[in-house]
């Protein structure tokens, strides 16, 4: 993305390298074409007049193939951007933020909870220790927006422990 | 229909506002869940029905809950599998349920739900544009059968209520059903202005969203479905035309399954008195619904019959694999 | 025409009164502070502060109702630009430049110009609705699928500009976009496609979802990922807060072509807001005598995209006025103002009501006149959202992003979308791959099968319907020297140089 920083990295081998995660999105492109097949080959053709419903995934597939080939392509001639190291801790953090987020709404923790724990997290994937302060923060904050939309706005947001509370 | 919801979040909001509900309200804790997005037609029912609840002292609080997607097929699931036996639950549902259940293989269906009460419907119209050469229902009904191929119906979405119907009209007068041209338009605007452009033969819709068209003669209706004439609607019934063609898209109630059959009665009686609630009458008349009360048995009765019907047209047309 | 002139005279008259000036001031802050939060756009704002406009007479209600209106417009506007969270689909094109420029400091001018491109586009296309609806709902209405369907080739064509530096990786996201497209009840038939029996993806992939995840979820990711290169540090302010001559300049011409495309295709019934603001983006991409800062904040990109935004929504008023079709949520919108008072737009409603409806003409005037009068001093303020500290920052910005998903579908499988969305806009940023594409695809690929499959049907699966139509076959006309262009342009501009 940014090339003036790419020169942090060690340089590139210039050409003819592989470049091994070009080589996995052509395949993920490739499968997702045989994907829509396979899920179009199931419609059952009830279409009297006109075109199908499995016709445009049928269209769609062809061009995902060619563009497979063309990452391909790409890939193995080792011609893709260039990228800079990256630190996956902090993505991992901020996953694990959201995966956190979906369970506490998904076994009814309410809203508050949930996005306080993606709030935390976020906060802490950026650098920030002061986790109990952050708590504090995160939970005050979701609490107004919770009672702005289901006291003002009348839209319910899930409810949990602490929302019955209110 | 958007504006109605609009309408009662006002009195959503002032009823939170000031408006404290009659001091003798009963202890009555409803949830009430609309499967669908808040601002659609199950969703302005639930609301209305929480306003008239609270306002005519039936229930002291109604909480409405959305469940939106696949036509009902979401919310009903949860409803089935999460409210089992809980006497203070109900959902709203309606025609469109009925074949979007059957249409998209939905484990759950309407059998297993305890039927509450029938509470609005409205009747649906066949128009084509002010110019076309086709003047009644019978002329419709000559050239679906002389050519069903080059008879276009624009309507809304494909296997709700609009095809049925066109589905429906096609068998009655003796042509395939199965072969009917119908072409699903999203939303009412899009379908009129391809009925009003000359693109199809016919449109098909409920009644109140062409009804400013048909008076300012752009549209002209070929028959409405009702049993008989209703007041104040100027257009021929398809069973005076000689087209044995009855149907409303319809508005109920219903509660979860597995409640014992004193819970059953509390929120029929509940719904009952609502239904007779000056509140309920004044939001009828707000919004144009006409009122359809069937409660009991004979609402059971009802659904039972719709659901075989439907089923079967949509078995006819082939989106439905019998 | 003398009449319309006399009845939109006196209509403002009305509007213009002191007690009148303060409701519609009132609207304009509502509406904005409830726009800005992400999911909820327009239309919601105003259903959602509709009841607050009952108890004033019809007046001053209606005036409250447009200010209310437009500032929810505004404030989804906003936070595409601030923290890159389109509340909407038709401000999407307003966040690919607009955060951008917000993120270089120039926040301030990126925010100006939304609002008086807002405010320039939405009188003219007002004027123009006084004018031209008889003839322009005429058109509108003649338009059929086939024509749909060529308007969404021009479309697909124009989208290229979106690509990026490679036609490969563009074209993926864009069949990505596409893919996406297909998930869920096919319209036509009724049978689910990629749903894999999940009732929830029986809906198919929700645009905002798709939007929030690929852009603010993504974004995040894709910063933390990379904090420990350099701590970036977002200045608020660089320059100046306000536009500076240079960008008046640059910004008055996007306004009034995002106006021409804007005004007409929101009057088309399916024409929508999404396709004037990309067409807008696309053509201020081409046309532009900097393109080495798009993609980097160009304010071209934000003044076209946001008047085509506001000119459509006052385009939608053309079938609504004339025929009574509310076409949009926010045409539903302005039909709920005329319902307040038992009144149904439609064929005779120009007729028989003049006065109303004049009345709500001149109150979109002033309520777009206040909009500018409450925002823009309000600019200083909202950019001042971007000194917050990082960590807190990016949080807050993901708490509003899954907010707004939270409240419209509360399931795990939409959140665990958004999840994965935002993934899948990690990985695309880290692999340089064009984000708007993938939204577009999704946008514009279920338009254009379904018009075309309409288009079939009626013909009885004749393909040649797509000539036979005069505009059908003019537009695809224009698809193919859109598509062609380029390559004959980038010969006479080598020609050219050779001749230097």
């Amino acid at each position: 993305m940014t090339p003036d920083t790419a020169s942090e990295n060690p340089p590139r081998a210039p050409a003819r390298r592989v470049d091994r995660a070009g080589v996995v999105i052509a395949a993920a492109l490739a499968v997702l074409a045989a994907v829509l097949v396979w899920d179009a080959s199931k419609l059952p053709s009830t279409t009297m007049y006109g075109m199908g419903p499995e016709a445009m995934p049928v269209v769609i597939a062809i061009g995902l193939v060619i563009l497979a080939a063309g990452n391909l392509i790409d890939a193995l001639r080792g011609n893709l951007p260039p990228r800079e190291s990256m630190d996956p801790k902090p993505v991992w953090l901020i996953i694990g933020g959201l995966a956190l987020l979906i369970a506490i709404i998904g076994f009814g923790g309410g809203f508050i909870l949930a996005t306080s724990a993606l709030f935390i997290t976020t906060s802490a994937a950026f650098g920030r220790r002061a986790v109990l302060a952050d708590t504090a923060i995160a939970l005050v904050i979701t609490t107004l927006i919770y009672l702005a939309f289901d006291k003002l706005l009348t839209l319910s947001l899930p409810a949990g422990p602490l929302e019955r509370l209110l | 229909m958007i504006s109605s919801r609009m309408r009662l979040f006002g009195a959503v909001v002032a009823l939170l506002l000031g408006a404290s509900g009659p001091a003798a309200a009963q202890q009555l804790e409803l949830k009430l869940m609309a499967p669908a997005a808040p601002g659609g037609g199950w969703d302005q029912t639930a609301r209305s029905m929480q306003q008239a609840l609270v306002a005519s002292g039936v229930a002291r609080s109604v909480q409405v809950t959305n469940v939106p997607g696949a036509g009902g097929s979401v919310g009903i699931a949860q409803f089935v599998n999460s409210a089992k036996g809980d006497g203070n639950q109900m959902m709203v549902n309606g025609f469109v349920m009925v074949g979007a259940l059957a249409m998209n293989k939905s484990p759950v269906t309407l059998d297993q739900v305890t039927p509450i009460a029938r509470l609005t419907e409205e009747i649906q119209v066949i128009v084509v544009p002010a110019n076309s050469p086709l003047k009644t229902a019978q002329d419709l009904a000559a050239a679906v059968k002389a050519d069903i191929a080059k008879v276009t119906f624009a309507g809304g979405s494909a296997g709700g209520v609009d095809h049925v119907m066109a589905a429906l009209f096609a068998g009655t007068v003796g042509a395939d059903a199965k072969k009917i041209n119908y072409i699903p338009f999203s939303g009412g605007g899009e379908s009129l202005a391809a009925i009003l452009g000359g693109k199809v033969t016919a449109g098909i819709s409920g009644l109140s969203e062409y009804e400013g068209q048909i008076k300012a003669g752009k549209l002209r209706a070929l028959g409405v479905t009702s049993a008989q004439r209703l007041p104040g609607v100027d257009i021929p019934t398809f069973k005076e035309q000689g087209i044995d063609l009855v149907l409303a898209n319809w508005r109920s109630v219903v509660a979860p399954p597995g409640i014992t059959p004193e819970q059953r009665k509390v929120l029929s009686d509940a719904v009952e008195k609502m239904v007779k609630s000056d509140a309920w009458k004044e939001i009828l008349k707000q919004k144009g619904w006409d009122d359809a009360y069937l409660g009991g048995d004979a609402f059971a009765d009802f659904l039972k019959k719709e659901i075989v019907r439907v089923t079967d047209v949509l078995k006819s047309v082939g989106l439905v694999k019998s | 025409m003398m009449d319309t002139f006399a009845a939109l005279a006196h209509g403002m008259a009305v509007a213009m009164q002191p007690m009148n000036l303060l409701y519609a001031l009132i609207g304009v802050f509502l509406g904005t502070a409830v726009g800005v939060l992400p999911g909820i756009g327009p239309a919601l704002t105003v259903a959602l502060l509709l009841p607050v406009t009952y108890k004033l007479d019809p007046g001053g209600s209606l005036i409250m109702f447009a200010g209310i209106y437009y500032g929810g417009m505004y404030g989804g506007s906003t936070t595409a630009i601030l923290i890159n969270t389109p509340g909407e689909s038709a401000s999407m094109a307003t966040a690919l430049e607009g955060n951008k420029m917000a993120k270089a400091g120039r926040g301030g001018p990126a925010l100006a110009t939304s609002a008086i491109g807002s405010f320039v586009a939405g009188t003219i296309a007002t004027i123009g609705l006084a004018f031209l609806a008889p003839w322009l709902v005429d058109f509108a209405v003649r338009f059929g699928p086939e024509d749909y369907f060529a308007l969404m080739c021009v479309a697909f064509v124009t989208v290229s500009a979106t690509f990026g530096d490679s036609p490969v990786r563009g074209l993926t996201s864009l069949f990505i976009g596409l893919t996406l497209g297909l998930v869920g009840i096919d319209k036509l038939t009724g049978q689910a496609r990629l749903a894999f029996g999940i009732p929830e993806l029986l809906d198919g992939v929700e645009v905002t979802t798709l939007a929030v995840g690929l852009f603010a979820v993504g974004e995040a990711l894709y910063v933390a990922s990379r904090r420990h290169h350099a701590e970036e540090k977002l200045e608020p302010v660089r320059g100046s807060l306000w536009m500076t001559r240079e960008d008046w300049r640059r910004s008055w011409k996007p306004w009034l072509r995002g106006t021409l495309f804007g005004f007409p295709i929101g009057a088309l019934p399916a024409g929508g807001a999404e396709i004037p603001t990309f067409l807008s983006y696309s053509t201020e991409r081409r046309l532009t005598k900097h393109p080495e800062e798009f993609g980097k904040g160009a304010i071209e990109g934000v003044a076209g995209p946001e008047a085509a935004n506001n000119a459509s929504a006052a385009g939608t008023l053309v079938p609504l006025l004339t025929l009574g079709l509310p076409t949009s949520a926010t045409a539903a919108m302005m039909l709920a103002g005329f319902q307040q008072y038992g009144l149904n737009p439609g064929p005779l409603l120009f007729a028989e009501r003049p006065d109303l409806v004049w009345g709500l003409i001149a109150s979109l005037f002033i309520a777009n006149g206040m909009l500018l009068v409450l925002n823009l001093p309000l600019v200083g303020l909202w950019v001042r959202l971007l000194a917050i500290p990082q960590p807190w920052l990016y949080a807050g910005i993901l708490v509003f992003a899954t907010m707004g998903t939270i409240a419209a579908k509360p399931s795990v499988v939409e959140l665990s979308m958004l999840a994965a969305f935002g993934v899948m806009g990690f990985l695309m940023r880290r692999f340089d791959f064009p984000i708007a594409p993938v939204v577009i695809g999704l946008i514009l690929g279920p338009i254009a099968e379904s018009q075309l499959r309409r288009a079939l049907a009626i013909s009885l699966g004749d393909p040649m319907v797509l000539l036979q139509s005069p505009m059908s076959a003019t537009l695809l006309g224009i698809a193919l020297i859109a598509l062609l262009a380029p390559f004959v342009l980038k010969g006479l501009g080598r020609f050219k140089a050779n001749e230097d």
